[in-house]
């Protein structure tokens, strides 16, 4: 683990580094205040610190001060080094923002202790923030196949379309939907077709680059984004996530099954700038066209011009898959 | 070699027993610290004399803080003292008795040096 020693007196800092040193720290040492809230402030800098009170400057007091206004930032443990050590000093130490407090000259044993004391503030911090990631992800991931849920792949979509039609790009959107795949969960059971979408999702995440998006959009849909994608090669790429779900059998419990996708396939430039929602609709349709025509197939949604007057030419009830 | 007790001072002037501890036991760590200050309290001593005498509050007080730190963390505690007073005394503007503490400081510090030059000279055998 990093420390940080900041003391302008030479013996002093060479006694601590050498002391740390023995007890397995990776040290760094500096001479004054302003040189260890630069290392302090490091995206990868040091989180524990041993602060000399008088320092040219910036003082002790004054680099807790500095780290503490800056929220965002992992936590630092600071102890203070001071030789003094009356009640008032104690308390403005601990008031700048320092965690603890060590009068000088040292003892090794219990300086070791203290900072034991510090590592286990800072181990505690970092399952406070692994848990905080570890939710933040399952707000936004679909628990089954850990693909970004519903909400999260809107979100981004949106965000996506917007930056397209700024940046006059065009934005493929993809919406699948596994074939026959109630008669999965119907004849083999449950766990063989979270077996199958499991591998699906798969299949769709190496099936694109890595700055594309992948999301389940409800039960066996699955909404994929292709971020920046050329119209013209559009068709080809949607082709070739459409075969990797069908160009190869799916292995589950119950034996290998063989599946196709049908797929709606929408480019943003040829909408202009159209709610999320009307262009979801219109992926929809394409998508419903594509089992009309027989299912595991490719159809492309037409911009009716205009779109404003114009009905839509299919019904607009609530349609069934299978 | 431990440190001598001298006459009218109830404490060592060096404790070298302390300052082993706190090393681990590290003779190679303990040259290295000695050689610190043999290069760096002569010229201190030197800035914080110039301070006194031109009663310079602000770096008689910063020099004597630093001698303080460096003479406590070698476990030379009267001396370490004596910089303590001295700092204590230009923080509160008692330029009047700076140049006694000085004296003082001076009279631990040539306690000290003889012993530290010997210790050194032995060990370097």
């Amino acid at each position: 683990m990093k420390i940080l020693i900041a003391d302008d007196e030479a013996l002093s800092r060479r006694l601590l580094e050498r002391t740390l040193d023995r007890a397995g720290y990776e040290v760094i040492a500096v001479e004054n205040g302003k040189e260890a809230l630069e290392q302090l402030c490091k995206p990868e800098g040091p989180r524990l610190a041993l602060l000399d009170w008088v320092m040219p400057e910036l003082d002790g007091p004054g680099v807790c001060r500095a780290v503490r206004t800056r929220s965002e930032q992992t936590y630092v443990y600071m102890v203070l080094l001071t030789s003094k050590g009356s009640k008032e000093e104690t308390v403005l130490g601990l008031e700048s923002g320092a965690d603890d407090y060590l009068t000088k000259p040292f003892n090794a044993e219990e300086l070791r202790a203290r900072l034991r004391v510090g590592e286990r503030i800072l181990l505690l911090e970092d399952r406070l923030v692994e848990a905080r990631e570890n939710m933040r992800f399952r707000a936004t991931h679909d628990q089954l196949t850990s693909l970004l849920n519903r909400g999260a792949v809107m979100d981004l979509l949106a965000r996506e379309l917007h930056r397209s039609h700024r940046e006059q790009k065009s934005t493929a959107i993809l919406l699948g939907d596994v074939d026959h795949f109630k008669h999965v969960n119907d004849t083999l059971g449950h766990v063989v077709g979270d077996e199958v979408l499991m591998e699906i999702a798969n299949r769709l995440v190496a099936a694109v680059r890595s700055y594309d998006f992948v999301g389940r959009y409800g039960g066996e849909e699955f909404l994929v984004v292709l971020n920046n994608c050329d119209p013209a090669f559009a068709p080809l790429r949607a082709e070739e996530i459409r075969k990797s779900i069908s160009n190869r059998v799916i292995q589950t419990a119950k034996g290998p099954l063989t599946l196709t996708m049908s797929l709606g396939l929408l480019l943003s430039s040829e909408w202009g700038k159209k709610p999320i929602e009307e262009l979801l609709h219109e992926v929809d349709i394409a998508l419903y066209e594509a089992k009309a025509a027989g299912r595991a197939c490719l159809r492309i949604a037409k911009s009716r011009t205009p779109v404003e007057s114009s009905p839509s030419p299919l019904p607009q009830t609530v349609r069934l898959r299978h | 070699m431990m440190s001598k007790k001298e006459e009218g001072h109830s404490e060592p002037v060096w404790n070298l027993a302390e300052l082993l501890e706190r090393v681990d036991n590290d003779q190679e760590l303990l040259r290295e610290l000695l050689n610190i200050f043999k290069d760096d309290f002569p010229q201190t001593i030197r800035s914080l004399q110039s301070a006194v005498n031109s009663e310079d509050l602000k770096n008689s007080s910063r020099l004597s803080h630093t001698l303080k730190g460096m003479l406590s963390s070698l476990g030379a505690t009267p001396a370490a003292a004596a910089a303590a007073k001295l700092e204590a005394l230009s923080s509160a503007g008692e330029t009047g008795s700076l140049e006694g503490a000085f004296s003082a400081l001076e009279a631990e510090a040539r306690r000290l040096l003889p012993e530290l030059e010997a210790y050194m000279a032995e060990v370097r055998h």
